[in-house]
């Protein structure tokens, strides 16, 4: 089984040079984070690049030709004026269907708007309304470190919720950058949480989403060693990682 | 870019008739200007401005496909 090791600007670009060496999607391979690389100061001093070492994970998936994603173009969504509030006769409302399907509508009408038209796809579960969005790989739609996949979620749930049927959160994806994100984080909590245990000095690690945030306080949360903690206000909030009190 | 605006404003708020946008054209920058209703303010800033911190994300990312720049101005 051939292993490589690859370098990139950080890990996300790296995984996605190992993804096209080997041809395969990201869940194909085992991937291992060697380096995580840094920008270093101001972007000039000191900039590392991120390492990882990816293989397959079996033989049988190294032909696969899926990996690029069809590019075909659905046909926009109608484009709707006025996203009227649907006073409809309360009792007849599914309310999961009804979400579900404006939050897409309301998705496909951003897109096409941005002029992005890819399809995108609907998943329900008690909880959750997961939207897909089957991208180009371009990464657009993701943004810095998934700034504008959150921004558009965050004005889907803020639009699909003010009529208040559906308490369920609407989760925005593509490209498994979700799963992809999670990934990188666990590795990074795992990472700094070695280091703290080592020096037994608290680390801070840079302000990030609460999603993000709430990554890495689950991902410590059974380490007995480590404590986790959220400081800051607003978009700022930042997490420490430091050794817990009793030895 | 305007239309982008102009569709997220009308799905937030409960006016959508009262949804104005207007965009002022530069060279490599544009203006985009948001009037909503008077009730609808705060629907469109959001809590400590980040709905309109998200619609502005939103609008880099469009802007930056087709290599301008937008800026977004909420009118009151």
């Amino acid at each position: 089984m051939n292993t490589l090791e690859i370098e990139g600007k950080n890990i996300d670009e790296a995984i996605e040079k190992a993804c096209r060496e080997f041809n395969v999607p990201r869940e194909k391979m085992n991937i291992e984070i060697l380096s995580e690389g840094s920008k270093g100061f101001l972007g000039l001093v000191g900039t590392k690049k991120a390492r990882i070492k990816a293989s397959l994970l079996s033989l049988d998936v190294a032909l696969e030709k899926d990996f690029e994603p069809p590019r075909e173009i659905k046909e926009a969504a109608p484009a709707r004026k006025v996203v009227e509030p649907k006073k409809t006769s309360a009792a007849a409302i599914e309310p999961g269907e009804n979400a579900a399907g404006e939050a897409k509508e309301l998705l496909q009408g951003i897109l096409s708007r941005m002029g992005l038209k890819f399809p995108v796809s609907v998943e329900e579960t008690a909880e959750a309304i997961t939207l897909n969005i089957k991208g180009d790989g371009s990464g657009l739609l993701i943004g810095k470190g998934g700034q504008t996949l959150d921004a558009i979620q965050y004005i889907l749930n803020k639009a699909v919720g003010k009529s208040g049927r559906d308490k369920r959160m609407i989760v925005l994806d593509t490209e498994e950058y979700r799963d992809r994100r999670d990934e990188y984080l666990i590795a990074l909590a795992a990472k700094l949480g070695g280091k703290v245990k080592k020096t037994k000095k608290p680390l801070t690690i840079n302000h990030m989403s609460a999603r993000d945030r709430r990554v890495i306080h689950l991902a410590l949360k059974s380490d007995e060693a480590l404590t986790t903690r959220s400081r800051g206000e607003g978009a700022y909030r930042k997490i420490i990682i430091l050794p817990s009190k009793k030895e | 870019m305007k239309d982008l605006i102009k569709y997220i404003a009308q799905a937030l708020v409960d006016n959508p008739d009262i949804v104005e946008v207007s965009e002022v054209l530069g060279e490599q920058t544009s203006v985009i200007e948001l009037r909503v209703a008077k009730e609808d303010l705060g629907k469109v800033i959001g809590k400590g401005g980040k709905t309109a911190k998200a619609m502005r994300t939103i609008l880099s990312a469009a802007s930056a496909k087709v290599r301008k720049r937008a800026v977004l101005e909420i009118i009151e």
